[in-house]
């Protein structure tokens, strides 16, 4: 079926959103990597998950990269048989981001996962606590951001 | 030497001491059959095939720490279990253990019996109130919901028995079954098997101290001896619930050749068995489906018993 | 009665690891569930940043003990794909093998754990004794019981040799017949349906919505299994069905996993049948060219989910792990609310939790202000002195 052919996907994203899609890679013939600017996250999950279905959120993956913590999110159609990772910059001082609970419900524990262990502030979510850290975790501290050092014996 | 006579039989034999060892024993036939049926072996080391093991538990318990934890009502938590030993022991001293009880048998022991049961669940409930924990709060709240289901059809099913025989003194019924009750009253014997397993507190209805769900019930809070001693009472209940139904249904100590203590003893194995058998054959029942099981189901079969014995028991006996 | 408030955890004879539901109960009635992770929290996806590619297998396996193999495998996968190889045709039956026997072993296990969740301790002691068998085999193929390790970077390590496979054959007839037991047994005991049917039920559309994973999603007939929609290995040469159950309660679930481990039988059987001999891996270098990928594979409780991202230095830049389980406790959460005390060991335990899994403890001393992870002697020396054994 069309819909779900990987390229096909992108170039109608592109066509909707012209000159925000930043860049795409192909990673195997099944999952395909988007870079989308921050401020239109929103509007693309919201087309994806109307118009082809991509409601299934399998995670939010953040990364440190020095200057800018990349967030990835992961969606997929019912039959989960592609995945578009769609990939967002936010500032690493000002880490802030619209939360995209109202329209993936599923994503809850991933945004307050996300925001325990790299500090990323998800604007809009329910109950941003914490998930995964001990209650007495000092603030501001960010176990996976690539400053936090690790004492390795 | 009357009175010597009393007090032994009273503390020694059939009394307090042996009622103690035949609840070790008790408790050892049914670990090793509950386990047998579920495919293991059971207690094994302690003495020959086991057989110390409660022992050995209760020694174990009585040493460790006896901790009163600060926010409980310390009157009612450090004595329940006293009260909780007690009253098996008393009720027990009624079975006609050996063809006549220890303590005198009077018309209406029977009412005396269950009363005394109903005097148990309320210690377990104020055992687990006095406790002030959730979970122990929880437990005793079961405990008596589940009480209000399993106690009238025990009554009403104990009742068809004394009707029939028309008697209401235990050692009477026993003595003078010329056939036993569970010929002719079938369904009393299962609805008074069914509600003593709620009695006791055994899977299907251990539902007060169901331990994946509420830790341990009523029993959370106890630890060390006091603990040993709520153990031990539940021991003491099987052996005097066993001892009830043998001499309501099972014709007491009568049979050939042996002793009559020895049949009694033989008789409460054989519903000690009957109850390890249930446990390993179900899951637990959620306190609402058992309540609502009671009321629907073991009620009314006991109702008809009693009917069945009014008039057709009674009818049959004359004829 | 007022809302109270039961905390179920961190430390519960229904549980087997460490978390905590705060329960706020009316009466019996469940009215709302708040969840509090973070007590296995072991900081791996931190410690895969600090140690090798082929370290990262090990630490991976460490995970979770049920579902180890699913997370060497799709570690595997991910970095085979960074490193843009093809893993030879009999390791990838291999791989199959052992996912597939885990997978029994992991639902064997859990219809055991729901036995005693719901007191049938008859039903645990036999299931757990029939699941030696499948342990007695992973023995045989690996030398371990339970972590195999038998997944490497380009392929696998042990190999299954022509004196196993009758032993494999005959272990794997038992377990059929012993499995269409327990399915029978679940379907007609009434007990065991007085406490499953209908019971934390969670419609298609909430599963949806709330992207359950697994047989929690499968049994609200939700049909999504990775082994159909992204094949991996060679599982779309293998001819098996995709069970899904429409019942959406707790037994749906406990049927999906026994129709599941009868599948698993199955598949087992035809990889040996389509086995061929030959090499089981592949030399890889020792450092993976820059690039990220994703890699999924369908794990004993749903769909398992890692990200990786090479820049071409010893370790990786990153490594993120979406277990199963972590999907499934939004939909679990939901399912709780409006039954009773007595149903939250059977409902907690019918997504299959497993929490070593979601979080990967870290210690902090408040009295200095640190934070730092103690090595073993610290450790130990701290726990000498708590209990006065002398340093």
């Amino acid at each position: 079926m069309s819909t779900f052919n990987i390229e096909f996907i992108v170039k109608d994203l592109m066509n909707a959103f012209p000159n925000k899609i930043l860049d795409y890679k192909l990673d195997g013939a099944r999952s395909v990597f988007v870079s989308i600017d921050a401020s239109i996250l929103h509007d693309v999950i919201r087309y994806l998950k109307d118009r082809y279905d991509l409601k299934h959120i399998t995670t939010i993956s953040g990364t440190d990269l020095g200057d800018s913590i990349e967030l990835i999110y992961n969606l997929s159609p019912l039959n989960r048989r592609i995945l578009v990772n769609v990939k967002v910059k936010v500032s690493r001082d000002n880490p802030h981001i619209p939360s995209v609970v109202s329209l993936l419900p599923g994503a809850v524990l991933y945004e307050r996962e996300v925001h325990d262990l790299l500090g990323v502030v998800f604007d809009g979510h329910p109950s941003l606590e914490r998930l995964i850290l001990p209650d007495d975790w000092p603030e501001g501290v960010y176990p996976l951001r690539k400053d936090y050092k690790v004492e390795v014996k | 030497m009357d009175l010597a006579f009393t007090l032994i039989r009273i503390f020694i034999f059939p009394g307090l001491l042996f009622l103690s060892i035949l609840a070790f024993l008790f408790e050892w036939i049914d670990r090793k059959a509950y386990a047998r049926f579920q495919n293991r072996i059971g207690p094994l080391y302690a003495g020959p095939s086991g057989i110390l093991q409660p022992i050995a538990d209760f020694i174990k318990l009585m040493g460790k720490e006896d901790i009163t934890p600060r926010y409980v009502d310390a009157l009612i938590f450090n004595n329940a279990p006293i009260f909780a030993v007690a009253i098996p022991f008393l009720a027990s001293l009624y079975l006609p253990l050996d063809g006549s009880p220890i303590l005198s048998s009077f018309e209406g022991d029977i009412v005396l019996l269950l009363t005394l049961m109903t005097l148990y669940t309320i210690i377990a409930f104020i055992a687990g109130w006095a406790s002030t924990n959730r979970f122990s709060t929880v437990g005793a709240a079961r405990a008596v919901l589940q009480f209000l289901a399993y106690e009238i059809p025990m009554f009403i099913s104990v009742a068809s028995v004394a009707v029939y025989v028309g008697s209401t003194s235990l050692t009477y019924i026993s003595m003078n079954q010329p056939v036993p009750m569970i010929l002719l009253q079938p369904i009393g014997f299962i609805v008074f098997v069914i509600s003593m397993q709620a009695e006791l507190e055994r899977i299907p209805f251990d539902i007060p101290e169901a331990e994946s769900e509420i830790v341990a019930g009523w029993l959370t809070e106890y630890c060390g001896p006091k603990l040993a001693f709520l153990r031990f009472a539940e021991d003491l209940k099987l052996v005097f619930c066993s001892g009830l139904a043998t001499a309501l249904f099972l014709a007491g100590g009568s049979g050939p050749i042996l002793p009559p203590l020895i049949w009694f003893v033989l008789k409460m194995i054989f519903v000690v068995l009957l109850s390890s058998y249930i446990r390993s054959l179900f899951a637990r029942f959620r306190i609402d489906q058992m309540v609502s099981g009671c009321w629907k189901y073991l009620i009314p079969l006991s109702i008809l018993q009693l009917i069945l014995t009014r008039f057709v028991g009674v009818g049959l006996r004359w004829l | 009665m007022s809302l109270y408030q039961v905390p179920i955890g961190p430390q519960h004879p229904a549980i087997k690891e460490g978390f905590q539901y705060n329960f706020i109960l009316d009466g019996e009635v469940i009215v709302d569930v708040k969840l509090r992770l973070g007590f296995m929290h072991r900081g791996i996806e931190k410690g895969m940043e600090l140690r090798t590619w082929t370290q990262g297998i090990f630490l991976s396996e460490r995970i979770c003990g049920i579902c180890n193999v699913p997370h060497t495998t799709c570690y595997c996968l991910a970095v085979e794909k960074l490193y843009g190889i093809d893993v030879p045709e009999r390791a990838k039956y291999l791989r199959i093998i052992i996912n597939e026997l885990n997978r029994i072993h992991s639902h064997l296990l859990w219809i055991g754990v729901l036995g005693m969740e719901l007191g049938f301790h008859t039903l645990f002691m036999y299931v757990w004794r029939d699941r030696e068998r499948v342990m007695d085999l992973v023995e045989m193929i690996s030398g371990n019981r339970v972590t195999p390790s038998m997944n490497c970077i380009g392929g696998v390590v042990y190999d299954i040799t022509p004196e196993m496979i009758p032993i494999i054959r005959r272990n794997l007839d038992y377990l059929e017949e012993r499995t269409k037991y327990y399915k029978s047994v679940l379907e007609e005991d009434p007990s065991i349906r007085a406490r499953t049917v209908d019971v934390g039920v969670l419609s298609t559309d909430k599963a949806l919505d709330l992207c359950a994973v697994g047989p929690t999603a499968r049994a609200s007939n939700v049909k999504s299994d990775v082994r159909f929609d992204d094949p991996y290995t060679f599982y779309d040469m293998i001819d098996f069905n995709l069970i899904t159950y429409d019942t959406c309660d707790v037994w749906g679930r406990a049927m999906v996993r026994v129709d599941e481990t009868l599948e698993c039988i199955n598949v087992i059987r035809q990889a040996l049948d389509k086995m061929r001999p030959g090499p089981i891996n592949v030399k890889v270098k020792r450092i993976p060219p820059v690039g990220e990928v994703t890699a999924r594979v369908e794990a004993p409780r749903g769909e398992l989910f890692y990200y990786v991202k090479s820049d071409g230095k010893e370790t990786p830049y990153r490594v993120k792990i979406r277990t199963p389980t972590l999907a499934n406790l939004p939909s679990l959460c939901e399912m709780l609310k409006g039954y009773y005390i007595a149903d939250i060991p059977a409902i907690v335990a019918s997504i299959d939790p497993c929490y070593c899994c979601t979080e990967r403890v870290i210690f902090i001393d408040p009295n200095k202000g640190k934070k730092w992870t103690w090595s073993y002697d610290e450790l130990r020396n701290y726990s000498r002195k708590y209990y006065g054994v002398g340093v």
